[in-house]
């Protein structure tokens, strides 16, 4: 039943002299395509040159061109039918029918048409959480169902709650975004004020108390500016977790599904998983289980890990049209307090009397710099550590911006950092992820 | 050296010189006291005993009967002044004059205890108009109301013939915890006292308007004391207060938190702005489902244009064709493997066949039933709880050993000072002496003696045991010197002291 259309006409080149594919697409039919991963590969260029088409949500401007490098996987749709040039040479292209966006849709038209019912009694707008194993394109959904909502006129938040590929901020973190207008076709969504929770590691596992904390934290903040701005409140909230399904991970979901108090779930291709939330959330929750697109690659652990590179360094240096112009200083160790949450597992025999395990999860442990700090990404809080009450309180807190160190030496008690800003730093506390990176140009 | 003999006879027992005879007889005169033995408690008329009593009364008699030899030279000449209740001496002081006596007006003075004890030891002669007194004399002019008591005296003689070093004791010269506070340098006491004698017509008239000072003296330091008082004792319950409070603020801001069953529960609060919420009309709301909950309509009609993004038509969506695609990906488990899952959710129960849950209509409602069922958490019998009389502690819940000994506790404890500063002093009981170390006799400056050893207050054996209020006034009047009571038995003196201690509370503090 689903159709490969490829029509394949190589014309005269215009006037950029570049080799170029041009693909007529029929209604309701996308263009899928890859560029080749690796630094030597060469980018490539799309352009709309008729009709209507939109790449994840947000639509396309007829005559530009859209560049996308290594790595990318791009998919454009097209609801009454277009026609596409592709420059440069990619991995694979070719247009496919087989895709549940009609689907998708109707999901967006269905919580539009729970919004319309928030607006008309004054309440609050449906929570939307996405959930489903590892590369089923729930990024993509999320990105499908904001953009659609921006469009349509409503502010919607994004919870990102996957810490090893943050659609937001640097990985190892949990964030929420106020979404303003579609996600731009080659940066995404522009990201202009976070609010960003330092996590630590790339998986939830690591921590999964801190994780469920770092949860309720959010929900909370987002309750409130629900209470304060009628039209977030409206919009509601797009919950994108991670792949996470079995054992601690779903009862992660769970109570995010709670702490949120959503109102939809979306499953992505695991009817299990669907099963099992049905039983364990209370009816009023509507649980719905969608399909996922034919077009979602499964990456591999390279392949991931390199995206992780790349967000980082979109944070440093910008994306590739707008450049940005990081600093690099050296800071004393004295002049900084490095934390690190979670205090290694003790058995309860020898806990002291009253404490419990999870007291040792969240407990901030301080760091002496070393050798080992080379290359670890920083976060600096948002809360001076002064006294015991405050300390407690950077678990629980934002963090401003993140730091790489670059360099550590310990004769002289210095360390070289790599900073958004110039110096001095705003804070002086600074909490460790377990992510490296090299910053290599 | 012996004087030569002159008189006579009929003379002798008027003089004072010895014959050599008598001189060598007392100079021989065995110094040993004899050793007290054990006593015999109740009588029981038998010969034997009756000889013993006879023998050491006759001993005890001989012994004190005896005269008293000592050298002319030796002794020190001082008269009695009754006027001022005070001795002075004619002739320089001897050895005794390191720890007892003083100086004004550039005559040397003794206190009226410390001369008749001098005169019991042998150092002092002291004359009253131009007679020398007795052992008896001296003890019926110097011990009377207005100076020292007999039972003070004997406190006094014995503590000297132990060695220490016993002077009186002046209230109005102990500084104030206000001073003791500040912690300054020891200031020349005995500049004051002397002066306060020459403002004064007695020794004992002064130390009455000293007391009458002191309540004045008193009334200053209470101001001080609230404070310190407040600082050690109310910090207890400050402390107490600030940890209710912050478990009730850690209660307030954890606010739609759940945990799922089987952990523990934080109380949820709701907000004020949260009402029911209506709930979502899903028979009008078509959401795709291609699980086996929703409707499956095989194919859904296009969507209303109103609802989606301008410039999109979308057309009929094929529903069903989707449903076998869902998780091509089977699963494949060995039987030991299909057995386990089952085992693992083999208590898995749909939560929505609950009859309270299908009546809650939103997350808010939900929050409040779960609240109410873990509010009595398992492990707490009904029997136990709910009855009249309830268990002191839940066992589930972690307690200290201290909060533990404060649920149990009827008494409070409480230190000796507490409220000592505002007692008045009582006449009957005083501080009569300070009481300074025997060993540093070589260093002691009278006119600096420093801080005492102990302070002494008499009292007798037959009379009253001192009361709380008395002891709390008296050891506050003392300061950091600890009080000691010496108790007198017709001549056998015990000391008593109370010290302040306190029970073990906590294992950990």
């Amino acid at each position: 039943m689903a159709t490969e259309v490829l029509e394949k006409t190589s014309d005269d080149a215009p006037a950029s002299g570049k080799p170029f594919t041009r693909f007529d697409l029929e209604k309701e039919t996308e263009l899928r395509f890859e560029v080749e991963a690796g630094d030597a590969s060469e980018q490539v260029e799309m352009e709309l040159v008729t009709g209507m088409a939109e790449v994840f949500g947000s639509e396309l401007n007829r005559n530009k061109k859209y560049t996308f490098g290594p790595g990318s996987k791009i998919a454009v749709f097209t609801w009454q039918g277009c026609t596409v040039n592709l420059y440069g040479k990619p991995e694979v292209a070719y247009v496919s029918k087989d895709t549940p966006m009609l689907l998708y849709l109707n999901t967006h038209a269905a919580l539009e048409q729970m919004r319309k019912q928030a607006e008309r009694d004054n309440e609050r707008g449906p929570r939307v959480m996405v959930v489903g194993p590892t590369d089923v394109g729930k990024s993509t959904v999320c990105r499908l169902l904001l953009s659609y909502a921006v469009r349509v006129g409503r502010r919607p938040t994004f919870v990102e709650l996957d810490v090893g590929q943050s659609g937001v901020s640097v990985p190892g973190t949990v964030s929420a975004l106020c979404i303003e207008r579609p996600a731009d076709v080659e940066e995404g969504f522009s990201v202009q004020a976070p609010l960003v929770y330092h996590f630590g590691s790339t998986t939830p596992g690591t921590n999964i108390k801190l994780y469920n904390k770092l949860t309720s934290c959010l929900a909370e903040v987002f309750s409130q500016r629900c209470e304060m701005n009628r039209k977030a409140s409206v919009g509601g909230c797009i919950i994108n977790t991670c792949g996470w399904v079995k054992g601690s991970g779903y009862q992660a979901l769970v109570h995010c599904a709670s702490t949120f108090q959503v109102d939809v779930v979306l499953v992505l291709d695991h009817e299990r998983l669907y099963n099992e939330l049905k039983r364990d959330l209370p009816h009023f929750v509507r649980v719905v289980l969608l399909p996922k697109s034919g077009g979602v690659v499964e990456r591999s652990k390279e392949c991931r890990r390199e995206t992780r590179d790349e967000k980082i360094r979109e944070y440093f240096y910008g994306f590739r049209g707008i450049s940005f112009f990081p600093f690099s200083y050296e800071v004393r160790f004295s002049d900084v307090r490095i934390y690190k949450i979670g205090a290694p597992s003790i058995p309860d025999s020898c806990l002291p009397l009253g404490m419990s395990q999870d007291d040792t999860q969240l407990k901030l442990v301080p760091v002496t710099p070393g050798r080992d700090l080379t290359y670890h990404v920083l976060s600096v809080s948002s809360v001076d550590d002064g006294d015991e009450d405050a300390r407690k309180s950077i678990v629980e807190s934002p963090v401003c911006g993140f730091i790489v160190v670059t360099q550590v030496d310990t004769q002289t008690q210095v360390m070289k950092v790599l900073s958004p800003a110039p110096r001095p730093l705003p804070r002086h506390t600074l909490l460790i992820m377990d992510i490296r990176f090299m910053d290599m140009k | 050296m012996a004087n030569p003999n002159k008189t006579c006879n009929a003379e002798k027992f008027y003089n004072e010189i010895l014959s050599p005879s008598e001189l060598f007889a007392a100079r021989s005169r065995s110094h040993k006291i004899p050793v007290r033995g054990q006593k015999d408690f109740f009588p029981d008329d038998s010969k034997k005993q009756r000889e013993q009593l006879q023998q050491t009364l006759e001993e005890h008699w001989s012994l004190v009967s005896e005269e008293r030899v000592e050298r002319l030279g030796n002794l020190v000449k001082a008269t009695w002044n009754p006027n001022e209740q005070i001795v002075e001496l004619q002739t320089p002081a001897g050895k005794f004059w390191q720890t007892m006596g003083f100086s004004s007006d550039g005559k040397q003075f003794l206190l009226p205890e410390e001369a008749l004890y001098l005169m019991e030891c042998g150092n002092v002669l002291v004359f009253y108009k131009e007679l020398p007194l007795s052992i008896q004399d001296g003890y019926e002019m110097f011990l009377s109301s207005d100076t020292v008591g007999l039972q003070q005296f004997q406190v006094f003689g014995h503590l000297k013939r132990l060695g220490y070093v016993v002077h009186r004791f002046d209230p109005s010269l102990e500084p104030s915890s206000y001073v003791r506070q500040l912690n300054l340098p020891q200031s020349h006491e005995r500049g004051g006292r002397t002066l306060k004698r020459k403002r004064s017509v007695s020794p004992t008239s002064s130390q009455t308007e000293t007391r009458a000072e002191s309540p004045a003296e008193k009334m200053e330091e209470d101001s001080k004391l609230p404070e310190s008082l407040l600082v050690t004792s109310a910090e207890p319950p400050e402390a107490q207060n600030a940890s209710i409070s912050s478990a009730d603020d850690s209660r307030v801001r954890t606010w739609r938190t759940w945990n799922g069953p089987g952990r523990d529960s934080e109380k949820t609060l709701i907000t004020a702005s949260s009402s029911a919420r209506s709930r979502w009309d899903f028979s009008t709301i078509f959401f795709p489902d291609l699980g086996h909950g929703g409707q499956r309509p095989s194919c859904m009609a296009p969507p209303d244009p109103s609802l989606l993004p301008a410039d999109l038509t979308a057309g009929v969506c094929d529903v069903a064709a989707w449903r076998h695609k869902i998780n091509l990906r089977h699963v494949k488990m060995s039987a030991k493997e299909r057995k386990r899952e089952q085992h693992k959710h083999r208590r898995w129960r749909d939560m929505n066949k609950d009859k309270e849950v299908r009546r809650c209509s939103n997350w808010a409602e939900y929050h409040d039933l779960l609240a109410r069922r873990q509010a009595k958490p398992r492990g707490q019998p009904a029997h136990l709880w709910n009855a009249e009389v309830e268990p002191l502690h839940n066992p589930t819940r972690p307690l200290s050993t201290a909060e533990l000994l404060d649920k149990i506790s009827v008494i409070k404890s409480t230190h000796l000072l507490d409220g000592a500063s505002r007692l008045k002093g009582a006449d009957e009981w005083r501080i009569c002496f300070n009481v300074y170390q025997p060993d540093s006799v070589a260093d002691f400056r009278k006119s600096n003696p420093g801080k005492p050893y102990a302070r002494m207050c008499v009292c007798s054996f037959s009379g009253p045991v001192p009361d709380l209020g008395v002891i709390k006034q008296l050891t506050f009047q003392s300061g950091d010197v600890p009080v000691v009571f010496a108790v007198v038995d017709h001549g056998d003196i015990s000391f008593y002291s109370f010290k302040d201690f306190q029970l073990p509370r906590d294992v950990y503090p």
